[in-house]
């Protein structure tokens, strides 16, 4: 009985790993979108508001997304999603990315985002500078 | 009298010095200094600590740097949101003790948001930080090496008995976190890129304001009048390859040329 309902914990635990794993995916195709192909009409799915407000808003934001130049997408092109964990307090995501643009000799930029689910979908809420 | 006073201060002022071997380690060490020279109000806040993480402690007098960075949140983020995220942010196997930062500087920007001017203590001077890269070794003076060889950096966990951790120190250098205090800017300061979505436009580059700079520059000379060892002021990329503390790091002349003001000598 004990060993039934480990393996269903387990089952259970993995599930939820999956289904937020699938998620992450999602939301960074997005951002990869917005950032990439200037797709902006998804700010708003991929963003949380306050982000968005603490940025000089909507608006701020889109105009910087346009100076960036457009980068077509290639077969095999990494995404900046490198890997993800999740904190151990609430349903805050810790996403470590690292920018593939960055030309040689430059400092490279390796950042953590902040998403935070916000009704039950997950957005970017910030990014958090290295330090250890 | 006078006598009387000065063993009382004295035996007060061990009593709240960091611990050494034999004695278990205790929060919050002394978070109260005098200061002799006040050029700047420090608010002091509690922080929910994370009691199953490590850290380590040091005399104070192993400082003799400050490392400027900026948070990369937003500039209203205050001190314990920033200790929440950095709680967050550490695993079963990376548990962080609490905020990496010694202090924490609002300030506005030059056009948007307008959090109060003020500085906020983080993680007490006694505490190693985890600020500067933990594989970054920097050289020790005499004085460094001998604190170091007297075991007086000590590491373990809130109400348990440190230890000697002997990775500090790789081929006679020292981890930078030991020899440096961090102060961070709130707010971001590099420019916007895929990686930085909450960066600065080109067309409106971002600047640490006249007062930033001014309260970097008084914080750093109220830290050197109490703490003469500290005597050099630099930036989080100074040590390893990132965009921390991004413009803020063409400032750090200027901000030497202020705490000059103030009295003080960095290089």
């Amino acid at each position: 009985m004990r060993i039934q309902l480990i393996a269903l914990l387990c089952i259970f635990s993995f599930s939820l790993h999956a289904s937020d794993d699938k998620s992450m995916k999602e939301l960074f195709a997005k951002y990869d979108q917005i950032m990439d192909e200037h797709k902006v009409e998804l700010v708003d799915e991929v963003f949380t508001q306050k982000f968005l407000e603490h940025n000089g808003g909507k608006e701020e934001f889109i105009a910087k997304v346009k100076e960036l130049p457009k980068v077509k997408k290639r077969k095999g092109m990494r995404s900046l999603l490198q890997k993800w964990k999740k904190s151990k307090v609430g349903r805050i995501f810790f996403t470590k990315v690292k920018d593939s643009n960055v030309k040689p000799g430059k400092p490279s930029h390796e950042s953590e985002f902040v998403v935070i689910e916000v009704d039950g979908k997950l957005k970017i809420d910030g990014t958090l500078s290295d330090s250890n | 009298m006078k006598g009387l006073f000065l063993f009382f201060a004295v035996t007060s002022s061990l009593a709240l010095a960091a611990p050494s071997l034999g004695q278990i380690m205790e929060y919050p060490f002394d978070t109260n200094p005098e200061w002799p020279v006040e050029l700047i109000d420090i608010l002091k806040i509690d922080y929910e600590r994370n009691t199953k993480a490590s850290f380590c402690i040091r005399p104070i007098d192993m400082v003799d740097t400050v490392v400027i960075h900026h948070s990369e949140t937003s500039s209203t983020a205050s001190a314990k949101y920033i200790n929440e995220l950095h709680l967050a942010r550490g695993s079963a196997d990376d548990p962080w003790y609490m905020i990496a930062y010694s202090y924490v500087i609002n300030s506005p920007y030059p056009k948007g948001s307008i959090p109060l001017p003020l500085v906020t203590e983080g993680r007490p001077l006694e505490i190693v930080g985890a600020h500067a890269g933990s594989n970054v070794f920097m050289p020790m003076d005499d004085e460094q090496r001998k604190m170091w060889e007297d075991k007086k950096i000590l590491c373990g966990k809130e109400n348990e008995m440190p230890a000697y951790d002997e990775s500090l120190v790789k081929d006679g250098k020292i981890k930078a976190n030991v020899t440096t205090v961090g102060i961070v800017v709130n707010g971001n300061y590099a420019p916007f890129s895929k990686s930085n979505p909450g960066g600065y436009s080109k067309r409106n580059p971002r600047y640490p304001t006249d007062n930033t700079q001014d309260m970097i520059a008084r914080l750093s000379c109220q830290l050197q009048k109490k703490y003469p060892r500290i005597k050099y002021i630099k930036w989080h990329s100074y040590y390893h390859s990132t965009s921390c503390p991004g413009s803020i790091k063409s400032y750090i002349g200027r901000i030497k040329t202020l705490a000059k003001g103030y009295g003080c000598e960095f290089n």
